[in-house]
């Protein structure tokens, strides 16, 4: 089970709301889904990363649409790319004539020609229904629009309303109002405010004295109806090209049409919302009479560090293929962590109903004697017991987790396994965790090739035994086909975690840690309350200790500069029910 | 990635293992062998059907199914190369599989390319000459009518296949450790 990890949504990298809120769950993302910004050295997550377009395509031709086109093609494809009006497959193009002659006669080889037709291949729709014939099978969109120019009255309207207001969007900025016209309006007024305004300025028979008394405190405008004029917006009034008239509205024919049909139809005929989602209101609404539509265009983005003064690209697609030019994502950068190996501890005979009994004593106290009875060792006392990860947890009972941590470093990393400190009121936690190994090391992910060879001589599974026979395993060399080259890499990889010195005396002295490749496994023991309910959930503090390459390159030769990196991740160990 | 998965046992008679590393089960119906490349290292699980022997009718040798490496054939699934009426006759086309593709339990696939880093869910019917782009993710049970191009990182669903969602940019590596874990944990009971 993979866990999720928490971004801080640039905000300085401090501990995150535990789960007991709700509202901390939009930080925490799978760790495939993060960023991470190498300057501002943090975790980004989709949420906060800015996003440009980088190119357009059109996903089912697969044809990269240049960005100057994309507006006027209204951001579909103009090539020949239509999808069905019933199930939104994509549509193919078929010639008329060998649908006939294929039936009839099948040896006659009879060369398929126009008239071309679109056909669904998902629900047999085809383009005779609405009447589309086309006599090229290139270019659809094309020939459509010279055949079928206006197919939705309300669009051609639409279009017209639109490029009136674009000329006066387009029109040069107004000149810079002089001291003397303080009355020019700025651009946000709308057309329908200096239209009140005017009409309140208008002069009127009779009430010449209000407008003189207005005038002269305009800061001296001249009566001059020119110069007031000065820095207004000129917009002609709009004409819509179509009339109710002229449609026939008046009279309600559209209606009695509508009602004809779908008495015809029944209720069956009217297409459903989705398809008719992205149309005007008005217009035909029955599923007989819906147009295959061109397939919208799909994007790549380019990926930015939110940051203001950082800004770095952290995803570049390459247009012409699946490749990245640039990618700066977090599995590279943390440990990736997952939870496994549920066993639930079975505590024999008269201590059965533990739970029970600890009800009555204080947490604090409940985790002395966890901390007891952990340092006596595996006692005969206690007993555990393999369960799965997918079975409901107990109230009242304990159990104990496998965490693994994979490096993805070429360095061997060190950690520090903590639980965070919530704020002072948080709700208390229907559980109680325990960490028997805060600090452990992690070796170096190796070359792929060793990596590989490594994998296939040992068996992919960890000793099934506790922690202790994982940790034997790493001293002894694996036995079977080991040959020369697995038993080197071994000991070199015990050298470098040696030579650190730093990590010396830790790496000498772990227990409780089982090693493998670049993977350590930790426990992690869990106490659910006997009132516990719902899911079981907490965050781990973890921070790594790695090398920094570049300080060590600038003179100061043997001594090496180690940095940390501080991360959250949140742990679903399962439901109590 | 996957420390806690565990190892995928079959009995050593039931597979074959060829010399470039891949497992064919011997309960698989492989027609045609001739016409089938496997590029090493790919799994062909119980039950699958590949059909090679529907070549195209023309004199000479034809490849009908090429698979890459890392790929992964489930249970019961059918491969089928796809066939229409060309110029007056019918005719086969060949299906091209490149690396790291798992193709779930139970599909009928009759693609004409599926490229690497794929991902086809149980009991998926994928149409005729379905392009399949590099790194895509088909969810069980979806339905792809014939000729549907599946662009690369989208996840699709349903029956007909919609596009439902696009994958994150760091499918590629996610989906190779998934193929190469699943053929390392693939191996003959102990």
């Amino acid at each position: 089970m993979s866990l999720l990890y928490a971004c801080s949504h640039l905000d300085p990298p401090i501990s995150p709301l535990p789960p007991s809120y709700p509202s901390s769950s939009s930080s925490f993302s799978p760790l495939h889904n993060l960023y991470f910004c190498e300057e501002c050295d943090a975790v980004r997550c989709d949420q906060c990363v800015a996003v440009e377009v980088a190119s357009y395509f059109c996903p089912n031709c697969l044809f990269d649409v240049p960005s100057a086109n994309v507006r006027a093609d209204k951001n579909r494809c103009a090539r020949s790319c239509f999808s069905c009006p019933q199930c939104s497959s994509s549509l193919s193009i078929q010639a008329t004539d060998s649908i006939q002659s294929g039936e009839a006669s099948s040896s006659t080889t009879s060369a398929p020609g126009p008239p071309y037709i679109l056909t669904c291949s998902g629900c047999r729709w085809s383009s005779k229904e609405v009447g589309w014939e086309f006599e090229k099978p290139t270019g659809i969109a094309l020939q459509l629009q010279k055949t079928h120019s206006h197919n939705e009255p309300i669009q051609s309207e639409f279009d017209a309303l639109k490029e009136h207001l674009d000329s006066y969007i387009s029109t040069n900025a107004p000149p810079i109002p002089t001291p003397r016209s303080t009355r020019a309006p700025f651009r946000h007024i709308s057309h329908l405010t200096q239209m009140a305004s005017k009409a309140l300025h208008r002069d009127l028979s009779g009430m010449a004295g209000s407008s003189a008394r207005a005038r002269p405190r305009g800061s001296g405008v001249g009566k001059d109806g020119e110069k007031e004029k000065v820095g207004w917006d000129v917009l002609g009034e709009y004409e819509s090209k179509t009339s109710w008239k002229q449609l026939g509205l008046e009279s309600g024919l559209e209606d009695v049409e509508k009602m004809k049909k779908l008495e015809y139809s029944g209720v069956a005929g009217v297409a459903t919302l989705d398809r008719t989602w992205d149309k005007s209101w008005n217009g035909n609404r029955m599923a007989s009479a819906i147009l295959p539509q061109r397939i919208p265009l799909q994007t790549k983005l380019t990926k930015r560090c939110p940051h203001p003064t950082c800004r770095h690209l952290l995803i570049q697609p390459d247009t012409k293929s699946v490749r990245m030019k640039i990618k700066m994502v977090a599995m590279n950068y943390l440990p990736h962590a997952e939870l496994g190996r549920r066993k639930r501890r079975v505590t024999s005979g008269s201590s059965a109903g533990g739970g029970s009994s600890e009800n009555l004593i204080s947490p604090e106290e409940a985790e002395m004697r966890r901390r007891e009875r952990r340092l006596r060792g595996k006692g005969p006392l206690t007993k555990e017991e393999d369960e799965s990860m997918d079975r409901p947890l107990e109230a009242g009972q304990v159990y104990t987790f496998a965490l693994a941590l994979t490096n993805p470093l070429y360095d061997p990393i060190q950690i520090r396994l903590t639980q965070p400190h919530g704020p002072k009121n948080a709700p208390e936690p229907n559980h109680l965790l325990y960490l028997p190994t805060q600090h452990f090391t992690i070796n170096a992910l190796k070359d792929a090739w060793a990596y590989d060879e490594e994998e296939a001589e040992e068996d992919p599974t960890f000793g099934a035994g506790g922690s202790e026979a994982g940790f034997s395993e790493e001293g002894t060399v694996t036995t079977g086909t080991g040959t020369g080259t697995g038993t080197l890499s071994k000991k070199s990889r015990m050298s470098i975690l040696v030579g650190g010195s730093t990590r010396e005396k830790r790496s000498r002295g772990e227990t409780g840690v089982e090693k493998k490749g670049n993977t350590s496994i930790v426990g992690l023991e869990v106490e659910i309350l006997p009132e516990a309910k719902g899911k079981v959930e907490f965050d781990l503090e973890v921070r790594y200790t790695y090398r920094a390459d570049e300080v060590s390159e600038k003179g100061e030769k043997g001594k090496e500069e180690y940095k940390t990196f501080t991360f959250w991740i949140r742990v679903n160990a399962g439901q109590v029910e | 990635m996957g420390a806690f998965d565990t190892v995928i046992t079959y009995d050593k008679g039931t597979h074959i293992e060829t010399d470039t590393g891949n497992k064919v089960s011997r309960k698989a119906t492989i027609a045609g062998a001739t016409n089938i490349i496997l590029g090493g290292k790919s799994i062909i699980q119980t039950g699958s059907i590949l059909r090679g022997d529907l070549r195209r009718s023309t004199a000479g040798q034809h490849v009908v199914i090429s698979m890459g490496r890392y790929c992964l054939i489930g249970e019961g699934a059918i491969i089928r190369p796809p066939g229409k009426m060309y110029k007056g006759a019918f005719t086969f086309y060949p299906v091209r599989i490149s690396d790291f593709v798992h193709i779930g339990a139970g599909c009928i696939v009759e693609a004409a390319q599926i490229g690497s880093g794929v991902e086809i869910g149980k009991g998926c019917i994928i149409g005729k000459f379905v392009i399949i782009k590099d790194l895509a993710v088909i969810l069980p049970n979806t339905v792809l009518p014939e000729g549907t191009v599946v662009p690369s990182m989208s996840v699709w669903s349903g029956n007909p296949g919609r596009i439902v969602d696009t994958l994150p940019e760091t499918y590629q590596e996610t989906m190779e450790a998934k193929c190469k874990n699943y053929y390392q944990r693939f191996r003959p009971a102990a």
